[in-house]
Order: structure tokens, then C-alpha cells, then sequence
């Protein structure tokens, strides 16, 4: 393990912007929006105090900022850029044809309610809803996380050539000022390569390139996409792996939390792993097994890998901080498809927990865990208020 | 762990004080947590800030329900919501002109007082109040260390250092002298 760091205080924005600092971007294309503004102002900072060479471009819009992300990124450079909320939806198009044009791209996005009606807080729906535009992506639970994910996120979208997300929540991470580990740039520079792609768009040859397909170049095209998605999941491991070879510091992919024998496994995404993390603790201390499997990767999803843990395990407890109108909990319904023709698979209870922002509790956490062991699961998400634990 | 809660308004410098406050328990070797809420970003709007210090990292991320002190820069923010989840052995430090006897909404709480007002505008700080606040809070609590804070504010003021470093002085030697009184 290489000991190169420096303790700082920073919250988790500025964090993921030392993150991409560190990473050394040669393009960032960014568009301000509250929470995710601190990001670009600290990159910005940097590059002013001579920390960071890169050229910042500063469009008209987010769907402009992707745009320039892409172009950029299909000349062989790498490219950061970060966004929240009703940004991330204003680039939406732009996501697709990110993945598409297999552009690593790598972008931080701050969850943030979406609009209407109009709120700053924490929710995970608005990357949530991105998640069949072929980006990979990762939720992160800390600030430490954030910016060693960053670093991680690139090694995994450069080598499968995909874009990949690195989402944290509003305030609970983005605004949270605590103790971060900052590598140094010697470190970094032995886990990350530069880029250097096979292939790239050369600006010096004056030729234009028309990318129209016909059927069947349109469906190996998407095969190939597919793939390189499932090639990710090693890929992420091995970047994850190597991380903690240099620094101490794995998160894997899916988290296992003291899931031993456990009669409730909760799972969930993101910040409420950390207070799930104290609940757990808790209950194991009064003697109720229960057990946190956080999802770290959820793009691509790691099926085989889920459902190899949760073997044996006779109840889930799904917690989202989302909401899909029609059909309940975005992560519930992928655990229940995850686990569908397992043997023995597990009960899976899913709860609407925080949605909004709204408090979850290690309190509240207990008390679903208790319900969850009392009652049949239910196939629908259920909604949880701030009160409803008690 | 220790568990502070701040509340005020927009442009008070709650969230502000909350920075101070962690980066001077960091100083010390404190893992530490500081997070706000807000609803509008706006001056005048109820701003809540948290700040959790302990030996080990901190892994909750949710509101603190049970704070073991509670900084409130302006005491008609002071309402149901806000006491719910304190107890006897909590601290609430209030920025106001009365005494904390005549608080009636706190009574049966450990409440202090100071005049905080009072004491920025003598230190030429008008109504800014969070470097008087954060002395009083630092000496009721005994920590951060009284040199540390006073290093750190120094470091973090923005205009008017040495105002905010007396500011910052009165409020530590005042609490210093209404601690155990309550």
C-alpha cells in the first residue's frame, strides 16, 4: 500500500472535484445547478490556482455541456463534467447518444428532487430514470467514496469504453463537510493511465463522419454495447480491487454488511447505507440478524453476483429513496426481477423510505426490519413516512 | 460522539458556524460531520445546520434527533418541531435579549442566554452575531480549544478579523461565567 494522502476537510462536491482534479481531464464542459454548483466552482478554483490544466467550456445549456462532452471525448481526450436534477433530464437525449458514440465519459450527479413542485432535497429518481441510457453507474455513500470513485470510474469507462455516472445525494454527501483522504498525484497517476484510445476523432483531417446504420449495423452495434456493459462488471471489480491494493480503500460492488446468517438483509443505495450501517449495528446488538447489502454498481447491474448472496437469505428489505409513479421503488422492482427463478428466493419487501429527503432514521430502519419479519411481503412498495416507524 | 445542531436564518451564518466548528474539531484529530438544510437559499429563510464530532469515522446520514446542544441564533425560530427531541441533559445556547427563565417555550431545558447582538455591535460587527455565538458555545462546551477556535476564526473571517476574534473572546468568557448556573 503506497501511503501518499493528505487528510482534508471537504464536503462531498468538493471532493469529487479533487477527484477529477487528480484524474487530470483535458475538457470539462459544465453548466451550473444547485446542489451540484460547488463542483464546478471548486474545478474552476483549481484551474485558476495552476492545480488543474484543462479547457472549461461553459455553455448555454446542460444538453449544449453533453454535447461538447461527447465531441470532446471522441477526439481521444478525457472528459469531466457534473450535474443534478432537472440538468441531468435537460441532457437526457445527450446520455444515449454518449453511450452510443462510446464516448467514457465520466459525470458526477448530485440526486436531487425533480420538478414540479420545486425542492432542493435529496432523491434518487432523477438518475434513477437515466438508467436504460447505457452509462454505467455508481451511488456512492460518502465523500471519501465519491472521489476515489471518480478515479475508479474511469478506469472501468476507459477500458469498456462506456460513460459512466459517480451519483451522490444532496446535502446528506454533496454538502457534508467531513474528513477526506486525498491521494496524491503520484498515486493516482500509477492507477490511471491516460487516455488513449485505439481510435479517435483527429480534428487536423477536415472530413466529416456520418454515422447512419442500417438495421442490422444498428442491432451489432447495440450487441456490442451490451457487452462491453457486461464486460464493466469485471472491469469495475479489477479498478476496485487494485484501488484497495493502493490505498486501503475497496468498496466492491455489492457490499455484503454483516450479512452472516442474517434474517433480514436490507438493501439499499447511497446514503442511507451509512445510517442502515449504525441501525444494523444495533440490531445485532439486541439480537435481531440483520444485515446491509449495499448497492455500490447499479449500472450494470450485478445479478450473479446478487443473487449469490442472497442465497439462503429468507427476507429482503429494499429501501428507496425514489419513486417510479405506477410502479413503486426502482431498486425494489430490479430485486425482484434479480431474484426471480432463484431457488428458495427470497421474500422481497420494499419500502418508499426518504423520498423527498425525507429523514430515515437507524430508529426507523430498525422498526421496518421488525415489520419485515412480521408480515408477508407485500408486491407493491410501500410508502414510509418520517413517522411511520414508530 | 457529540451531536450540535445550529439554527437560524439565511445570511446569519448558521452554516458558516458550522464550518468554524468542524474545522477547528478536525484540527484537533476529530472525524467529523457538518451538513445544512435549507429551503430557499435565501437571506431570511430557517437554515438548520448539523455537525456531528467523534473519535471514529461517522457513518449516519440523517438529521440528528437528539442533539447534545443546540446553537439557536434567533429565538422566534424557536418552535415544537426544533424542541422535539431534546432532553434534560441537552444545551441550548440562545441568542437573545431576555433570560432563560423568561424563555416560557424552553422551560424545563438547560437553556442559556447570551445577548449576542449586544455584544457584535459593542465588538463593531453590528448584527453578526456567529463569532459571538461560536465563543459562548466553545466555552460552554469546553471545546473546541479556546486557542484552536480562536485561530481558526481568525483564519476563516471573511472582513473585520480582529472584530470577530474580541466577538468571539466576550462570548467564550461570558459563557465561561453562566456555566453551571442553569
Amino acid at each position: 500500500m503506497i501511503k501518499e494522502s493528505k487528510a482534508m476537510l471537504l464536503t462531498g462536491n468538493h471532493a469529487v472535484s479533487y477527484g477529477a482534479m487528480l484524474a487530470r481531464p483535458n475538457v470539462l464542459p459544465i453548466y451550473p445547478i444547485t446542489p451540484q454548483t460547488p463542483i464546478a466552482e471548486k474545478l474552476t478554483e483549481l484551474q485558476l490556482n495552476g492545480e488543474l490544466e484543462a479547457e472549461t467550456i461553459t455553455p448555454e445549456s446542460e444538453h449544449s455541456a453533453m454535447a461538447a462532452c461527447i465531441t470532446a471525448s471522441l477526439t481521444g481526450v478525457r472528459v469531466f463534467t457534473a450535474t443534478a436534477s432537472q440538468g441531468l433530464f435537460l441532457m437526457h437525449e445527450m446520455l444515449h447518444y454518449a453511450s452510443g458514440a462510446r464516448a467514457p465519459i465520466v459525470m458526477a450527479n448530485v440526486n436531487r428532487t425533480i420538478g414540479s413542485p420545486w425542492g432542493f432535497w435529496p432523491d434518487q429518481t432523477d438518475s434513477l430514470a437515466q438508467r436504460d441510457t447505457g452509462w454505467i453507474q455508481y451511488y456512492s455513500e460518502s465523500a471519501q467514496e465519491s472521489l476515489d470513485t471518480v478515479l475508479q470510474a474511469y478506469r472501468t469507462a476507459e477500458q469498456v469504453l462506456l460513460p459512466a455516472m459517480v451519483i451522490h445525494e444532496a446535502f446528506y454527501v454533496s454538502h457534508s463537510l467531513e474528513v477526506v483522504d486525498v491521494p496524491s498525484r503520484t498515486l493516482v497517476d500509477s492507477y490511471l493511465p491516460p487516455f488513449d484510445p485505439e481510435l479517435y476523432l483527429d480534428p487536423s483531417i477536415n472530413r466529416s463522419w456520418g454515422n447512419v446504420v442500417n438495421q442490422e449495423m444498428f442491432w451489432r452495434h447495440r450487441k456490442a454495447l451490451g457487452e462491453a456493459m457486461d464486460q464493466a462488471l469485471d472491469v469495475a471489480a479489477k479498478a476496485d480491487t487494485e484501488w484497495k491494493e493502493l490505498t486501503g480503500r475497496g468498496y466492491e460492488l455489492l457490499e455484503a454488511y454483516r450479512c452472516e446468517d442474517a434474517e433480514v438483509l436490507i438493501v439499499t443505495m447511497g446514503s442511507m447505507c451509512g445510517t442502515a450501517r449504525e441501525a444494523v449495528d444495533m440490531m445485532r446488538d439486541q439480537g435481531t440478524a440483520a444485515g446491509l447489502l449495499k448497492v455500490r454498481l447499479f449500472r450494470p447491474f450485478p445479478v450473479d453476483m446478487l443473487q449469490n448472496l442472497l442465497k439462503g437469505v429468507p427476507r429482503v428489505m429494499v429501501m428507496d429513496r425514489n419513486f417510479s409513479p405506477g410502479l413503486g421503488g426502482i431498486l425494489h422492482q430490479e430485486v425482484k426481477a434479480a431474484v426471480c427463478g432463484m431457488e428458495k428466493a427470497p421474500a422481497v419487501h420494499g419500502f418508499l423510505t426518504g423520498v423527498g429527503g425525507l429523514n430515515v432514521s437507524p430508529a426507523l430502519i430498525a422498526s421496518l426490519v421488525k415489520r419485515t419479519k412480521l408480515k408477508q411481503a407485500d408486491i407493491n412498495s410501500i410508502w414510509v413516512g418520517e413517522e411511520d416507524g414508530e | 460522539m457529540l451531536q450540535i445542531k445550529i439554527h437560524g436564518r439565511g445570511g446569519q451564518g448558521a452554516q458558516m458556524a458550522a464550518q468554524v466548528l468542524a474545522t477547528a474539531f478536525f484540527r484537533e484529530g476529530k472525524y467529523v460531520q457538518a451538513f445544512a438544510s435549507y429551503g430557499g437559499a435565501r437571506r431570511g429563510t430557517a437554515v438548520s445546520s448539523y455537525i456531528r464530532i467523534d473519535n471514529r469515522p461517522i457513518r449516519l446520514r440523517c438529521d440528528i434527533e437528539n442533539p447534545d446542544a443546540v446553537l439557536i441564533f434567533d429565538a422566534s425560530l424557536i418552535d415544537e418541531k426544533m424542541l422535539k427531541g431534546i432532553n434534560k441533559d441537552t444545551s441550548l445556547l440562545i441568542n437573545s435579549t431576555k433570560e432563560a427563565k423568561d424563555l416560557k417555550e424552553c422551560s424545563g431545558f438547560k437553556v442559556y442566554t447570551i445577548d449576542g447582538i449586544n455584544i457584535a455591535s459593542r465588538n463593531g460587527l453590528g448584527r453578526i452575531v456567529n463569532s459571538v455565538l461560536l465563543g459562548a458555545l466553545a466555552g460552554l462546551l469546553d471545546a473546541p480549544d479556546f486557542k484552536n477556535m480562536q485561530n481558526v476564526i481568525e483564519e476563516m473571517s471573511p472582513v473585520k478579523v480582529p472584530e470577530n476574534i474580541s466577538s468571539f473572546r466576550d462570548g467564550y468568557e461570558l459563557a465561561k461565567k453562566f456555566k453551571g448556573v442553569a
